[in-house]
């Protein structure tokens, strides 16, 4: 007969207050089996731990229930502590009964019943428990970052520094992403290139750090400490081995497009690096504005090329990587406001959203820097529309948390680039990091016009003289309680930011969850803020939810210590629950080979049997479901152990 | 300097208790207000309206009969506060205690005693018909639901005898609901009139249970919102602009005398298109009429600036100056158009007195959709 | 009092027990009556534990998994959609209600969902009462 210790946590109150803990300890004591049965105040608490210890010890106990939060939380806490009594790891059960029973059951007699039949299908299933054995593996030392922008190049600079080999994927044919395209940055008016350039010219140079710009990841194989990477590098049309840089193909380029770097204020030619800063600073041809690709001749960069660098034949290629560990930094895309036909962008020259902004105010921009507008003028009067998409539940309900702020950083550019009147419309000022307040009052000294109200809507229709040639923001000023139509030349909007588009593609290759706003899922929001629930995939930046540079900065920082306690490792302790054949039943009908996504099962001619590769084995369970003999057991998910478990939860 | 103001919350409680529960999700950004049609001719002020509402404060009963339901401000709302609900509530919570304004009793009370707005008479609902078109019995496929504004206003009777002639000559099988029915009730149940709005409701629903009513068409958004939208039937119920739209385009009707190059513009009534989704089919009709040429005013489909009529705002006598659709006339009239064209009897009423009051009946003239389809085919 | 059901849940570690944890940690009401047992996958699940969970006396079962496409052994859970909608014609054909039975998608950050859920198929069995087909033959498990 089994000796079972159980363990019913009070968690505080949060378990206590619904569930009368006493009751489930007295339930539990009486099933067969149960040698002791206990209840602490805080079971994860070190005293807590320490009772589990003592009492493994005092009561000789061979397993271990404990009642208490979601196994998510701490099933790895408590396998530590029964494994350093010198219990095998496996022979631990949690029992939820706070996520799954007192947070969501208001009745204390339905909760307590609840808990009753939870810990009793426990007990039922760690009955027939078995030790497993540890298993390990082999840990590939290197990294690979996904997205270059300023958290991307961070992350690959910090574990490039500690020493570790870093692949740093991009998918623009220059890294620096977003932050590349601001001038300025709050609160402490840091020129943006004056901070970011130095970095990016770090990753360039730097000895462990291989830049793959222009490419993206097609696929992952593999696990945590040794993952298979396929990236697709994209057909650049010249060969970065053999360009110099020299940019005289740019120069006679016939061909032109909008610059996407510029927001499509400006236009860029066909062979062309984004902005002069560009790392690398080697052109790519852009196939849909190229004379050559659309008309059959041309050439003329090739001409000029006096290293031989254009090939106008080059293909798509594919590297394979092999790394430990992976950091997303995929950013995020701005909103486009164009459905937001109330607002007028794309109908109105005057109405701007917060990225042209950015542009306009840069020296490397469409317009020098100059703050002038589409017609060339320099507006006189300008509104700087908050929470455009955001804070909003007809397009995404979060707050975006950048845009106040921004706001107040475009409210001081116009200031000083212009003599234009600057009106702020929104709903709350949220500057709640260090210094902002502080910069918000600044810009209140600097005499901008805030406007408790969220701009209903702009138009052109003018209603009195002084309307006539502006736009028109109406809106409510709630601190007045009066419906202002405020006549501006300029109208910019601070769109939401969102989730990258495609962002479903990077889910699935690096499987990674997504929230309802499609950003990607912490393991815990408080916690674990920049782990995944698979291991070895760690998340930092805009991809998790909007944020702004210094804290994506710091997540890069952390997602690369992360990474490292993974890639430092020699070695790494897997899940000991994989599945294996007795092939004495086994009827080779290979049924498991077929279904398994990781090739773990083969099947041996010699033998007419399969067996599992458990360095393959990720446990899932699959090959034992599709086995029609019943020859393959899923270790801790074997069937008399589910089995054992559903009777006891049924039973009462 | 005015008194201290001190919540009472009693009041607050009894406005979410009957419905108003929404405004507990607001956070007084002012969208609403910006985008209120009233807000820049009056001091009414929907959010200063749940402001007060969530404190029970004084003040909200002197402007809350403004509004007209026009759903503008629950379109954009950030919060999704279902603001109607929340007047609808406040209304009631005041109208209980007898706070209902003049005109609004006639209605009411015609409402009440006659089971229509216009107190006709119950008997002559039918009477526009003169006995030329059939009752509805079993078997008949769509009943035409005709609105009481259509049945007792006579420049909306002409709309009636053009619906019906429609469709006659598209050879549908319909026929009029005896004269037991009353007012579909969704203006009074906007006004805050619950138990009338039952009423109203439990009559019509059983006039739809006896007779096996499976297709309803109405003229009257309202109605189509009642029905579609507060009633428990499960009948499918169509709007004339959207069956004329069908029936225009598998070439039932075939439009083929040319209007001669009329300037046309259309009025988005609130009920057909923010309340509920019908903006392309009365387009689709004026754009296959010959000889019309169709126009857009700035503020259209989902933007589209109500003329006043609904939540009982056709019965509430307004000054000069604080009428919508005098303003929505004035837009009209900018378009070039002679024609501005609606399919709601609400909106025909208001848009007619504009005209009226502005003298400008020989600039403009405001014609329901169906009759420019009847006009069309002759 | 009417009738109180008993309901087995089996969720997938990595999508429904997770979004479980949520529905608990946003303190999302939802009934009592759905007991849950986790699996790595819900490809793990095998016909016969449905079928014992019947046996056994439940008057429901819930399944859920990572939506089709978000399994986090990449295909695990198209064998289970196929595998446990066969299972529903099997119960068919053993003349139980098939609405006892109900396999439900739900991700890790749809706790919401998972509520709801439990919520809406809780009343569904409620409805049904009590089951007795299968349940009657618990005696030959003995």
């Amino acid at each position: 007969m089994s000796r079972i210790g159980v363990f019913v946590c009070h968690c505080g109150l949060n378990i206590a207050r619904t569930v009368r803990v006493d009751e489930v300890v007295e339930f539990a004591r009486k099933l067969p089996g149960v040698v002791l049965a206990e209840d602490y105040k805080f079971v994860c608490s070190t005293p807590g731990q320490e009772l589990i210890q003592e009492s493994i010890e005092k009561h000789r106990l061979d397993r271990v229930i404990v009642a208490a939060c979601s196994p998510l939380m701490h099933e790895k806490t408590f396998r530590k502590v029964i494994e350093k009594s010198g219990l095998n790891q496996y022979m631990l059960t949690i029992v939820n009964i706070r996520e799954q029973c007192s947070w969501v059951i208001e009745d204390e007699d339905k909760a307590t019943e609840k808990a009753k039949a939870m810990v009793n299908g426990a007990v039922y299933r760690a009955r027939l428990l078995a030790p497993l054995a540890a298993r390990f593996i082999d840990v590939n030392h290197d990294a690979l970052v996904v997205g270059a922008g300023i958290t991307g190049i961070q992350a690959a600079l910090e574990l490039a520094n500690a020493g570790r080999k870093v692949y740093l994927v991009e998918k623009g044919s220059t890294i620096g992403g977003h932050m590349a395209q601001f001038d300025k940055t709050f609160p402490t008016l840091d020129c943006s290139a004056c901070i970011l350039t130095p970095k990016m010219d770090a990753v360039l140079q730097h000895p462990n750090i291989e830049l793959l710009t222009y490419s993206e990841v097609s696929e992952v194989q593999g696990f945590v400490g040794n993952f298979n990477v396929k990236v697709r590098q994209k057909a650049r049309y010249v060969d970065h081995e053999k360009c110099n840089g020299c940019m005289a193909c740019m120069e006679k380029c016939p061909g032109k497009a909008s610059s996407e770097f510029d927001e499509l204020l400006s236009t860029r030619k066909a062979i062309y690096i984004p902005f002069p800063q560009a790392v690398p600073q080697k052109p790519i041809i852009d196939r849909e504005s190229c004379t050559y690709f659309l008309k059959g001749k041309c050439r003329l960069c090739e001409k000029i090329c006096q290293q031989g660098a254009i090939d106008y034949e080059q293909q798509d290629s594919e590297i394979s990587l092999q790394v430990g560990a992976i950091i997303l930094a995929t950013g995020y895309d701005l909103m486009n406001t164009e459905a937001l036909k109330q607002f007028g962008y794309g109908s109105y020259p005057g109405v701007y959203h917060a990225l042209e902004i950015e542009r306009l105010f840069n020296s490397t921009g469409p317009t020098d820097g100059k703050a002038v507008m589409r017609d060339g003028r320099e507006p006189a009067s300008i509104a700087i529309l908050h929470c455009i998409g955001s804070r909003d539940k007809n397009y995404n309900e979060y707050c975006s948390r950048v845009c106040c702020m921004y706001a107040l950083k475009f409210a001081h550019l116009f200031k000083e680039k212009t003599s234009a009147d600057v009106y702020q419309l929104y709903i709350d000022m949220r500057c709640f990091g260090k210094n902002y307040e502080e910069f918000y009052h600044r810009l209140l000294e600097e005499d901008v016009k805030f406007i408790r109200g969220k701009a209903a809507r702009v138009t052109d229709r003018a209603l009195s003289p002084e309307e006539e040639g502006k736009l028109i923001v109406e809106v409510e000023d709630t601190l007045s309680n009066k419906f202002m139509r405020l006549p501006v030349d300029m109208v910019v909007l601070a769109p939401a930011m969102q989730a990258r588009r495609g962002v479903e593609d990077l889910s699935r290759i690096f499987n990674v969850s997504l929230d309802k706003n499609r950003f990607f899922i912490e393991r815990h929001p408080k916690l674990d803020p920049l782990a995944t629930h698979t291991d070895g995939v760690f998340i930092a930046g805009a991809c998790q939810g909007p944020k702004d540079i210094p804290d994506c900065v710091a997540q890069a920082i952390g997602a690369a210590a992360e990474a490292i306690t993974i890639i430092g490792k020699d070695k790494l302790e897997l899940e000991a629950a994989t599945a294996f054949v007795n092939q004495q039943i086994c009827c080779g009908c290979q049924n498991c080979v077929q279904v398994c996504p990781y090739d773990a099962p083969g099947y041996l001619a010699d033998k007419g049997a399969s067996e599992i590769n458990e360095a393959l084995c990720k446990g899932c369970g699959l090959c034992a479901a599709s086995c029609p003999t019943g020859a393959i057991t899923a270790r801790h998910f074997a069937n008399d152990q589910f089995m054992a478990e559903l009777e006891g939860l049924m039973q009462y | 300097m005015s008194a201290p103001i001190t919540p009472y919350l009693e009041i607050s409680q009894a406005i979410q208790e009957v419905g108003g529960e929404a405004l507990r999700k607001c956070y007084q950004c002012g969208t609403c207000t910006g985008t209120c049609p009233w807000s820049p001719i009056t001091h009414f002020n929907i959010r200063q309206l749940i402001r007060q509402g969530i404190f029970g404060l004084e003040g909200i009963e002197e402007f809350m009969w403004h509004c007209s339901t026009c759903n503008h401000c629950v379109s954009v709302c950030p919060r999704g506060v279902e603001i109607i609900d929340v007047v609808r509530a406040v209304r009631r919570v005041y109208s209980e205690g007898g706070l209902l304004p003049e005109s609004l009793r006639v209605f009411v009370g015609g409402i009440s005693s006659r089971g229509n707005p216009w107190s006709g008479d119950p008997g002559k609902r039918n009477d526009w018909a003169q006995e030329q078109f059939p009752l509805f019995t079993e078997g008949t496929e769509y009943l035409y639901f005709t609105c009481c504004t259509l049945c007792y206003d006579p420049r909306n009777v002409q709309v009636a005898k053009a619906t019906a002639a429609l469709l006659t000559r598209a050879g549908l099988s319909w026929g009029l609901p005896s004269t037991d029915v009353l007012c579909c009730g969704e203006s009074i149940g906007k006004v805050g009139d619950t138990m009338q709005f039952e009423r109203l409701q439990g009559v019509n629903e059983q006039f739809f249970q006896e007779h096996g009513v499976s297709k309803i068409i109405v003229n009257s958004p309202h109605c189509l919102y009642a029905f579609k939208k507060e009633y428990p039937g499960t009948y499918e119920v169509i709007h004339t602009s959207e069956l004329l739209a069908g029936l225009l385009k598998n070439g039932t009707l075939k439009p083929t005398k040319d209007l001669g190059g009329i300037t046309v513009t259309y009025h988005d009534p609130c009920y057909l298109g923010r309340h509920n989704g019908v903006y392309d089919a009365p387009r689709e009709i004026l754009q296959s009429l010959p000889g019309v040429n169709f126009v857009e005013m700035a503020r259209s489909r989902e933007q589209g600036y109500c003329c006043g009529g609904g939540g009982g705002g056709l019965w509430t006598e307004r000054e000069k100056g604080e009428r919508l659709s005098d303003l929505r006339i004035e837009e009209a009239l900018g378009t070039g158009a002679s024609v501005i064209a609606t399919a709601c009897p609400y909106c025909i009423s208001m848009l007619e007195d504009s005209v009226k009051t502005a003298n400008a009946d020989d600039k403009i003239q405001v014609k329901d959709l169906v009759e420019l389809v009847v006009t069309s085919l002759e | 009092m009417s009738f109180d059901p008993k309901i087995l849940g089996i969720a997938c570690n990595w999508c429904t027990y997770t979004g479980a944890d949520l529905a608990g940690t946003t303190r999302l009401h939802y009934p009592h009556n759905v007991r849950v047992a986790r699996v790595m996958c819900s490809s793990r699940i095998n016909p016969a534990f449905i079928f014992r969970a019947f046996v056994l006396g439940a008057d429901g079962v819930l399944v859920g998994g990572c939506h089709p496409g978000d399994c986090h052994y990449s295909t695990g859970n198209l064998y289970a959609r196929r595998r446990l909608a066969v299972t529903k014609k099997i119960l068919e054909f053993a003349g139980l209600e098939p609405e006892r039975f109900r396999v439900a998608w739900i991700s890790a950050s749809e706790g919401n969902i998972f509520a709801e859920t439990v919520r809406e198929f809780t009343e569904q069995v409620r409805n049904l009462g009590p089951q007795t087909k299968l349940a009657a033959q618990k005696r030959m498990l003995a």
